[in-house]
């Protein structure tokens, strides 16, 4: 069993591009836990910043816009300056449950597995709420990492994850874009990471379908694998 | 000589002096592009020469092998500026990165010292 620890050294890393809308909804029952919140603010262009302000939060700021990929990057790196134990990925538009974060982290503080990936799978109840288009399109993307990565998963582009500071450590992020999702899993393949996937749900509202990955990102995405493989 | 070559050599001309002048590149690139102007300007001044090295390398004319030619360096130019720009890439987001965990704000009450902690 791991030496104990507290609650703040449990890092929630948040990467939000213009998402003045919501990130205080999204961050207010995190910081109530006593969880540590990292928020990357990726060069918003809206109101994000100045909403962030008198948040319980650690707040950094891209200059300019880099990627999701990028953000989460450099959320990680400050939280493991700051001594995170482990590192908890959640996305900024509110499509994810606070509920769902300690099944997340179970396994990786038991030390059964090194990295947790969040799925809408694997419950009934969860994918069910899933539209029927993202379903064929996540579906896709399960094929698509499957071949590129050789892990089979339930889901794919899921912004939830849960790993130890090692792992954090390992698991270098290049793929500025949105890429990164399927990048995690090549590390994970690469580093041999022990990894399990743990159900959470994804409320569809009609801003995280608006503002969320849309079709044509797919394509965007499996483009930016493709040069990957050919640049570097 | 026909006022398209005299435009020509001009240009070429000018390009030199430009890049000369204003690009302060290695040794190698300098005799290179040095050996390019001078073969383009030769092109230009005796299109017949061009053609004889198109005829024997069994294409038609000169001016068609000149285009074969230019496309192929315009690729391997092409993919020598996108390794250049990713590079850039990585570059700037590893400065923007530090720039932004140098800045960053931590939050105003301090948790890691509190008894609510647990």
């Amino acid at each position: 069993m791991p030496s104990p620890f507290r609650k703040s050294d449990i890092f929630i890393v948040v990467p939000s591009y213009n998402e003045a809308a919501v990130i205080r909804s999204t961050l207010h029952p995190l910081v109530d836990t006593g969880y540590s919140v990292v928020v990357v603010d990726d060069g918003s262009k809206d109101q994000t910043w100045k909403y962030l302000k008198d948040l319980h939060v650690h707040r950094l700021r891209h200059p300019f816009n880099l990627g999701q990929g990028a953000a989460l990057q450099s959320a990680v790196s400050y939280a493991l300056a700051e001594g995170a134990r482990y590192i908890v990925h959640f996305d900024a538009d509110g499509q994810h449950s606070l509920e769902d974060i300690p099944g997340l982290l179970t396994p990786v503080i038991t030390g059964r597995v090194d990295v947790a990936l969040g799925s809408r799978f694997l419950r009934r109840e969860d994918w069910q709420a899933v539209p029927f288009s993202r379903r064929l399109l996540l579906k896709g993307a399960v094929a698509v990492n499957w071949l590129l990565t050789g892990l089979w998963l339930t889901d794919a582009h899921n912004g939830a994850r849960a790993m130890t500071r090692k792992a954090a450590q390992k698991i270098i992020l290049r793929e500025n874009g949105f890429a990164h999702a399927t990048e995690i899993l090549q590390q994970i393949r690469a580093l041999g990471l022990r990894y399990v996937e743990c159900p959470t749900r994804i409320r569809y509202t009609e801003y995280s379908l608006h503002k969320g990955q849309r079709f044509w990102h797919a394509f965007d995405v499996f483009v930016d694998l493709l040069i990957r493989r050919v640049f570097r | 000589m026909t006022p398209i070559q005299i435009l020509l050599i001009l240009a070429t001309v000018v390009v030199l002096l430009v890049y000369f002048n204003r690009l302060r590149s290695r040794l190698l690139d300098r005799v290179l592009f040095f050996v390019l102007a001078v073969l383009a300007v030769v092109m230009v001044a005796r299109p017949d020469w061009a053609n004889d090295v198109a005829h024997f390398l069994g294409v038609g004319r000169g001016a068609d092998l000149v285009v074969y030619l230019g496309i192929t360096g315009l690729a391997f130019l092409w993919l020598g500026l996108y390794t250049r720009q990713r590079e850039m890439d990585v570059r700037l987001t590893e400065l923007a990165r530090r720039l932004a965990i140098l800045q960053a704000e931590k939050p105003k009450k301090k948790t890691r010292k509190t008894k609510s902690d647990r």
